[in-house]
């Protein structure tokens, strides 16, 4: 389906999920703020992927599935799971989407189609093609999406499976969020490719697969890329690379510290460790959320009452999970040991 | 001279001083120095100091072809769970290939990392691992639990001949503690008693040493005299200095932050039971994690894990005063 | 086509590897070398190629089927052999066997038994080169099949990003253990998949050692100049099985004359004959001085003790000297 068949509501539909996101991740970080002691661990945001996120959530049909990095919030929003539950999971309590045991890395949602994800870099890109393995028995023609960033091409989990996806032609669609930062290292210092100037798009030709770069800001353009992709592994002609450029507003993740040093989000790492804040600044000015907000008004799809009603709705609904997530009680210590087996 | 500094310090003062000390030394890992202002860059040079992608098992592979080639590599590897992607490098090549060539190479390399962060980083990021690599023979393992025996070891690690996995302990980065200026060593095999005592003995590896004194103090006060004994390395590890302990005592209690079968306190029991039977007057009490992923939310992370209550609560069992204290 | 006097060594060597693999067929299928052994018939031509080129302080790092290797890279015949029936005065001890060949002295640095497991310690040992500004240079063997692994991707990355003196030679017998290549991936061609590094990588084939020779020789150079990384894909048939003892179900035989379209030792005979640079009687004698080395290497074997396992347990362990 290409974005000229994509209608009015359907283009208002991803702006409100790109805001719910944004909303949702502006409450995480405020919490440390307003509620220190709340979050513990380390979360990471989605603040300036809502493009890519949506984008890519708006090719997907009933019965797809996807899995995601520890930075997965964006994703489950998307899909419509209760952001109640999932601030209480993130707030460790036993009414969390995952009753307190997994926290903000972990979330899943699986009757959704969002199987799960990995702490550890590039761990789920095996998960995922497992996943378009079975769909593949099945002949239901579902198609697997599956999440990482630049980081997790180095490893050797993502050369090994963009292999047997492509080799067994497996009903995945590899996308690689690209910030250009693997926590406080440019992809330049630890890519070749990129050290050379090339996109990271160029890797699938390892693999005999299509490689494709699009801009991960635009969430049409993100949506007719991901479209494309969808089709062919529906198909069963297998999988596609694709590069989606995004920036984090945030810092990778907040602040790294053992118990008694109140947590916070730091700047992000272009102006902590690199001193270069006009990066930053520049990704501010390109920030995807009200960008898109502006065409869909200039274009006439949204007028501005709309989508301020839309954005008061968002806020509402952020503010309900927050007070969920803080009145939840905490789950009983002795169920710490259930779910360890089936 | 000492000063006091925190732990973290501690390892990387250790890291510059044996850098500087011996330029076959190189230091890499995800995020190690990125910026060329940092100071170990502006030290010792990005040929010496790198950042490197994550490639887990290209990072500790290469460590062990620095190794062969002549120099000693320190990996910063960051968690310790980050080492199960490489497994086969840590566990079947680094520390096989001395004895499979007949003792013509040998592989001096260090890996760093963090664990037992259980401060809600959940199932993944928060293990006590270390018992995955302690029976490997080749390999040595350390987990030091002061600012001090951070800096020693490390030292010692980076010197010693072999591959050593050094573990340093996320809940005790900020713990201050004397640590003297210039060299500092501490041998690797080398337990410490960090409170000598005649009724029991308790062995407490990284973060329980420190449940182990608390639960010492409230010891003392109910007239128990409790002896806690650090290994600070699990291979090799100090048996002879810990029959000492049992048999002046008679009592044993293991604290451990890995889940029972995958803890030090297992091995160190089993020890125990055959060389030094005869010593014991109560039956060995094991005070370990409980048979679960660590969860995220904090009760029940609380729950699952080992404490000062819990140890204290094992040492009055074993000397058989436990319904004294009801 | 490479000079008589190279073309003559170059026979020499892949004669003295073929006759050795040949007899360790025949002592394991008598058990006087035991365990999992792995030949190197039909890739002689790359061993030869590429070692005969080397230094002694060049490193070769190597993985299960080494014998030709470490032949070619100057480990003793009579110690290879040793090691193989586990005896002490083989180049381990007799502590590592057939799949871990090490010879320190003549640049053998490492041979591991985990497909693909030498790649990144090769490229750490390169980067040892570069540390030290030396025009020393690492090679490592691997097959087509430890390609797919993991390990390959990452140390190819890490390689081209640091421009490492490292030669990554393949030999691409188009099997990954029982299983043609196109089982494994949608690649046919290993320089393929490093495309994307963009690094220099060319296509040979292996039975043609002249081939071989001539392209390693101009990235040889290239690295001695700190250039680097770089691939060398030899193309090879492997005549045995996988391991001996497998009853290679999986394939046809190949007719005799197609073999010898693909044996390196043939191809470079018939040229030296042609050339006049050897006769029959010539060709039968480096044939026999081959054997002769290996009886001498199987005595030499037979006659030494195996290890005590007190001396063993003192290797485990590096102590300060």
């Amino acid at each position: 389906m290409s974005t000229a068949e994509l209608s009015d509501e359907r283009l208002i539909w991803m702006f409100t999920q790109m805001l719910r996101i944004r909303e949702f991740e502006e409450r995480v970080k405020r919490t440390f703020e307003d509620h220190p002691g709340v979050i513990r661990g380390h979360t990471h945001l989605a603040d300036g992927a809502e493009a890519s996120i949506v984008g890519s959530l708006a090719t997907l049909k009933d019965g797809d599935q996807l899995l995601t990095t520890y930075r997965c919030h964006g994703y489950p929003i998307t899909l419509g799971t209760d952001t109640k539950a999932m601030m209480a999971e993130i707030y460790g309590r036993k009414d969390g989407l995952c009753g307190g045991y997994g926290g903000s890395m972990h979330l899943c949602d699986p009757g959704r189609g969002f199987l799960g994800t990995s702490g550890i870099v590039g761990q789920g890109i095996p998960h995922a093609t497992g996943a378009a393995f079975a769909a593949q028995l099945r002949k239901e023609g579902q198609v697997v999406l599956c999440f990482f960033g630049d980081g997790a091409s180095k490893q050797g989990a993502f050369h090994e499976s963009l292999n047997l996806a492509s080799l067994w032609k497996l009903p995945v669609v590899y996308i690689m969020e690209n910030n250009g930062y693997n926590v406080a290292t440019h992809s330049e210092q630890e890519d070749a490719n990129a050290a050379n100037g090339e996109p990271l798009s160029v890797k699938a030709k390892a693999y005999s697969m299509p490689g494709v770069t699009v801009d991960g800001t635009d969430p049409l353009e993100v949506y007719e890329t991901v479209s494309t992709a969808v089709q062919r592994a529906r198909g069963g002609q297998g999988p596609t690379l694709i590069e989606s450029k995004v920036y984090r507003l945030s810092a990778h993740g907040n602040l790294i510290a053992p118990p008694g040093v109140p947590l916070h989000y730091p700047e992000h790492e272009a102006i902590t460790v690199f001193g270069n804040r006009e990066e930053y600044e520049a990704a501010l000015r390109g920030d995807p959320v009200p960008r898109f907000r502006m065409r869909l008004v200039e274009q006439g799809t949204l007028d501005a009452d709309r989508a301020d009603a839309i954005a008061k709705e968002v806020t509402e609904e952020m503010d309900a999970a927050v007070q969920f997530g803080l009145d939840s009680p905490f789950p009983e210590p002795e169920a710490a040991t259930n779910f360890v087996y089936a | 001279m000492a000063r006091e500094i925190p732990y973290i310090a501690a390892v990387n003062e250790a890291i510059a001083q044996e850098m500087t000390r011996d330029d076959t030394v190189v230091f890499y890992g995800q995020d190690v120095a990125p910026s060329d202002e940092d100071p170990l860059v502006k030290s010792f040079g990005r040929d010496r100091v790198r950042v490197s992608p994550i490639s887990e098992t290209a990072e500790i592979g290469m460590a062990v072809g620095l190794a062969l080639a002549g120099y000693r590599p320190i990996v910063e590897l960051l968690m310790a769970e980050f080492m199960l992607v490489a497994m086969n490098q840590v566990t079947n090549e680094a520390p096989r290939l001395r004895y499979m060539s007949g003792g013509q190479v040998k592989v001096p390399l260090v890996l760093k990392a963090g664990y037992g962060f259980t401060a809600g980083w959940a199932g993944q990021h928060t293990g006590s691992i270390y018992t995955m690599f302690a029976g490997v023979p080749g390999l040595k393992v350390v987990l030091p639990s002061t600012p001090a025996d951070a800096k020693g070891l490390m030292a010692a690690a980076v010197r010693d001949d072999n591959p050593v996995v050094y573990l340093m302990h996320y809940l005790l980065v900020l713990e201050h503690g004397d640590v003297p200026e210039g060299e500092h060593l501490v041998p690797i095999g080398e337990a410490a008693i960090r409170r000598p005592g005649n009724d029991v003995t308790i062995v407490a590896t990284g973060w329980t040493v420190g449940k182990a004194l608390q639960a010492a103090e409230a010891l003392a006060s109910e007239g128990i005299d409790a002896e806690v004994i650090d290994p600070r390395s699990l291979q090799p590890l100090d048996m002879p200095a810990i029959l000492t302990s049992v048999e002046k005592t008679g009592h044993l209690v293991l604290a451990d932050q890995a889940t029972r079968h995958a803890s030090a306190a297992s091995i160190i029991a089993a020890e125990v039971a055959e060389h030094g039977f005869g010593y014991l007057k109560a039956p060995i009490k094991l005070v370990t994690a409980l048979d679960a992923t660590i969860p995220y939310s904090e009760p029940m992370e609380a729950f699952v894990l080992p404490d000062e209550t819990k140890i204290a609560g094992a040492v009055r069992e074993v000397l058989g005063t436990a319904s004294a204290v009801a | 086509m490479v000079e008589r006097e190279t073309a003559l060594d170059l026979l020499r060597t892949m004669w003295r590897i073929r006759c050795f693999e040949e007899r360790v067929a025949k002592l394991h299928h008598s058990l006087q070398v035991h365990g999992l052994v792995h030949l190197s018939i039909g890739s002689e031509g790359v061993a030869a190629g590429v070692c005969r080129q080397l230094r002694d302080d060049d490193a070769v790092y190597s993985g299960h089927r080494a014998h030709g290797h470490a032949l070619a890279k100057g480990a003793p015949m009579n110690r290879v052999m040793a090691e193989l029936m586990g005896r002490s005065a083989g180049l381990c001890q007799g502590l590592g066997g057939s799949m871990h060949l090490v010879d320190t002295a003549h640049g053998l640095m490492g041979a591991t038994g985990v497909v693909g497991g030498n790649l990144p310690m090769a490229a750490g040992d390169a980067l040892a080169s570069r540390l030290r500004g030396e025009d020393r240079v690492t090679v490592v063997f691997f097959g087509d099949g430890a390609v797919q692994a993991g390990h390959f991707n990452e140390t190819v990355n890490l390689a081209a990003l640091w421009e490492l003196p490292l030669i990554f030679v393949c030999e691409n017998n188009g099997m990954a253990e029982f299983t043609p290549r196109s089982a494994h991936t949608k690649v046919a061609r290993v320089i393929d998949v490093v495309a994307p590094y963009d690094f220099e990588r060319q296509l040979v084939e292996g039975s043609d050692v002249g081939a071989v020779w001539t392209a390693f020789g101009a990235y040889l150079d290239g690295a001695r100049a700190g250039k680097g990384p770089f691939l060398l894909e030899c193309s090879t048939h492997r005549r045995s099985g996988h391991y001996e003892g497998d009853q290679q179900s999986y394939r046809d035989a190949l007719e005799d004359a197609e073999w010898a379209k693909l044996d390196p030792i043939a191809r470079l005979e018939a040229v030296a004959m042609k050339r006049g640079w050897i006769d029959e009687q010539a060709a039968q004698r480096l044939t026999a001085e081959a054997d002769a080395e290996v009886d001498e290497a199987v005595r030499f074997g037979r006659d030494s003790p195996p290890l005590t396992a007190e001396q063993a347990a003192r290797l485990v362990y590096a102590s300060p000297e």
